[in-house]
């Protein structure tokens, strides 16, 4: 029968280095790894997973939980989580709540049945008290996309109030007065900070927030069209617009076009997650980028550190990443060297 | 002769460190560095995540090598690996690291710590691939970064700084303020090696940085004025090729040196070649130890107010062998060096103004310097 002392045996190397090469590869040479796991191969041999879960106390498996598996921004995320979990050797469950708190719940308890290491919330709808309820079973938790300011919990977020900042600076900065902004669904935190950086950077500038130059769109391309439309019948037409989603963008920029409107000449557009497809729009989509990969990446990193650590020296870190403005051509910037390097 | 040198703590063998590279990219090339004489090793920059780098990326003209290298293609968790290897050869090891905001540097200075590094560089200066100004240029944001490293971790930290910037001097004392135990300088300068003019494109397709020999004068007044402005440890880096440049580095105060295109260009033979001829040169000279020459030439870097006018000019010292040469005459601009009827070089007193450029330009140094006779 294949077991661990058969492979150890053909591969000419010790119990404990074809266990280092199960549990921990990272630490055995390329070459003994790659003998061990070929005569592994050839006895067809597996490790039994079940039983090294119990010897390790382990399931090898996390799981993240993400509002929305159609947008990208959340695949991105679990891409980055996926090819750390991958690399570490662990299972990864994915849920997706579509944004329904009572479905993240039961995932939650589904999650904490199936005694999991360590779970990532991405942009959780989810609350203290739930927080506790995984910690208290000994399951590592990770927030991704937002901080817990009362708990001790690592997370790994970004600024949104800042990003949107950034964007409505360089709309300023280009000389515009008249600058709009369109909504996303005030459901989520983040869209509510984009509009908070928006109103303080306006006012910052002394410049004026006319109400109806808030128009409420609801985050897909379809509403950016309709909220595009609402600006450019405005009298006092506004000469640009920070847009709080780059399909919302997109969506604006095509009911501009649609009504005559030249983009930039006649109204400069920025909008805010640099997805792939705003560099294949014309004009190519300024826009505020934020690390959404490495989000998934580090929360990963931290996750599976955090699993690994014994429980008295686990460092709650919450790491916080920047967002940065991508200028191209659609905000009326003419200066391609900027386009380049900022 | 002794070449030890102490640095942000470390005890090395000799002053020279490979500095963070596409030749520090793995463990097996690190510790080939070390057995070629390297004290010391600075990885390949690290970061949280990778992406492939292009290709070409590397481009070469006259001594200078323009590269548009974005740091390692290696995962954090691949790191771990190539670390321990340099370490269970028991070699000394800086982990070049890489992050955008304070909390994200200090995840990464963490993890290397971990994974056993003896100190952190922080590669906040690459002149291509990042904003207009290097990240290290922002007083501010650098002194954020660097002070969150240097409250996460025990092991020194060091930042590389560029001459890609206004103030050098402000920044190195930012560096010092937020607790930087060393400084590094210089990272590469940004640049266009040149355009082919058969297709009128650039040699390589955006803005690289340009190293090698043709950059260490940029460098030496770095260090020089990073030494005069703080009082941390300096690795010199930029342009060295041989004994005569790591001891031009010393001796404007660095502690030790950095060297990377040169391997690039010449081969690993250049490093005990490098060491032999300084322990030669310090030994012809009567210096028991590199320390003794270290910062000896920086006291003699002045102010322009503090320069002597004297009212010298150039005279003949030896008669020239070449019959053809004649580049001091085509050179100099006051009309001051012509040829007698006999053919031998002389100076027209009276036109030489003293500018000196004769001197360096002569093969076969004919001029010197003198007071006019009365």
């Amino acid at each position: 029968m294949a077991n661990i002392r058969k492979v150890a045996q053909l591969a000419g190397v010790s119990v404990a280095t074809v266990s280092r090469v199960l549990n921990h590869p990272e630490r055995v040479s390329e070459k003994t790894k790659n003998r061990v796991l070929s005569v592994m191969k050839d006895i067809d041999f597996s490790p039994n997973a079940l039983a090294r879960g119990l010897n390790l106390r382990r399931t090898n498996t996390i799981a993240l939980v993400i509002p929305d598996i159609q947008n990208p921004l959340y695949t991105e995320i679990a891409r980055g989580v996926e090819s750390i979990a991958h690399r570490n050797g662990n299972n990864l469950l994915l849920c997706n709540t579509e944004k329904d708190v009572v479905k993240e719940k039961s995932y939650v308890q589904m999650l904490i049945e199936k005694k999991i290491d360590g779970v990532i919330l991405a942009y959780t709808g989810l609350k203290d008290a739930d927080f506790q309820e995984i910690i208290n079973k000994e399951i590592n938790l990770i927030l991704c996309g937002m901080n817990s300011a009362t708990m001790r919990i690592s997370s790994v977020y970004s600024d949104f109030r800042q990003g949107a900042a950034l964007a409505v600076q360089h709309l300023i900065k280009l000389g515009y007065k008249r600058i709009a902004c369109i909504t996303g669904s005030d459901r989520y935190i983040e869209n509510r900070e984009k509009v908070q950086g928006y109103i303080e950077t306006m006012e910052k500038a002394e410049l004026d927030v006319h109400p109806h130059y808030l128009v409420h769109g609801n985050d897909d391309i379809n509403s950016g069209y309709l909220s595009a439309l609402k600006l450019q019948k405005i009298e006092d037409r506004p000469e640009a617009v920070f847009v709080c989603n780059d399909l919302m963008a997109i969506g604006a920029i095509n009911a501009m076009q649609k009504a005559g409107l030249n983009v930039p000449e006649d109204i400069g557009v920025v909008g805010y997650d640099n997805i792939v497809m705003g560099s294949f729009i014309d004009p190519k989509l300024t826009t505020v980028s934020w690390p959404v990969y490495k989000m998934g990446i580090l929360s990963a990193r931290i996750l599976i550190d955090e699993v690994n650590s014994k429980s008295e020296d686990v460092y709650t870190q919450s790491i916080l990443l920047k967002p940065k403005l991508k200028i191209r051509k659609s905000c009326g910037h003419i200066d391609r060297v900027s386009e380049i390097f900022d | 002769m002794d070449l030890s040198t102490d640095f942000i703590g470390m005890h090395l063998k000799n002053p020279l460190i490979l500095s963070s590279g596409p030749l520090s990219g793995s463990g097996e090339m690190m510790l080939q560095a070390l057995d070629a004489g390297f004290a010391a090793v600075v990885t390949e920059t690290i970061l949280n995540d990778i992406r492939p780098n292009v290709r070409p990326r590397l481009v070469k003209s006259g001594d200078g090598l323009q590269n548009i290298w974005l740091y390692t293609e290696l995962t954090l968790e691949d790191w771990k690996r190539e670390i321990a290897m340099v370490k269970e050869a028991d070699g000394t090891l800086i982990a070049n690291i890489l992050a955008y905001s304070p909390s994200e540097m200090a995840f990464l200075a963490r993890k290397v710590e971990d994974f056993g590094a003896d100190a952190i560089e922080l590669g906040i200066s690459s002149p291509h691939g990042e904003g207009i100004e290097v990240i290290a240029a922002n007083y501010d944001e650098m002194y954020e970064l660097v002070q969150s490293v240097v409250d996460s971790v025990s092991i020194p930290v060091i930042v590389k700084l560029s001459s890609n910037v206004t103030n050098l001097s402000l920044v190195a004392q930012s560096a010092q303020k937020a607790g930087a135990q060393g400084l590094s300088a210089i990272n590469t300068v940004r640049s266009i090696l040149g355009v082919n003019l058969e297709n009128q494109e650039p040699l390589l397709p955006t803005y690289g940085g340009y190293s090698g020999e043709p950059i260490r004068p940029i460098g030496l007044a770095a260090v020089a004025t990073i030494k005069q402005s703080v009082d941390l440890p300096v690795s010199g880096i930029g342009g060295i090729v041989d004994y005569t440049h790591l001891l031009e580095y010393i001796m404007l105060g660095a502690e030790t040196c950095q060297l990377h295109t040169a391997l690039l260009l010449h081969g690993y033979h250049i490093v005990p070649k490098i060491l032999d001829s300084t322990r030669q040169w310090l030994k012809e000279h009567s210096f028991k130890n590199i320390g003794d020459v270290r910062g000896t030439a920086l006291p003699k870097l002045k102010g322009f107010d503090e320069l002597i006018y004297e009212p010298r000019i150039v005279k003949v010292k030896h008669d020239c062998p070449y019959e053809e040469c004649e580049q001091c005459i085509a050179t100099c601009f006051y009309d001051a060096i012509a040829k007698s009827d006999d053919g031998k070089i002389m100076v027209l007193s009276e036109k030489c103004n003293g500018c000196g450029l004769c001197i360096s330009i002569c093969p076969e140094n004919c001029f010197e310097m003198v007071l006019p006779e009365e």
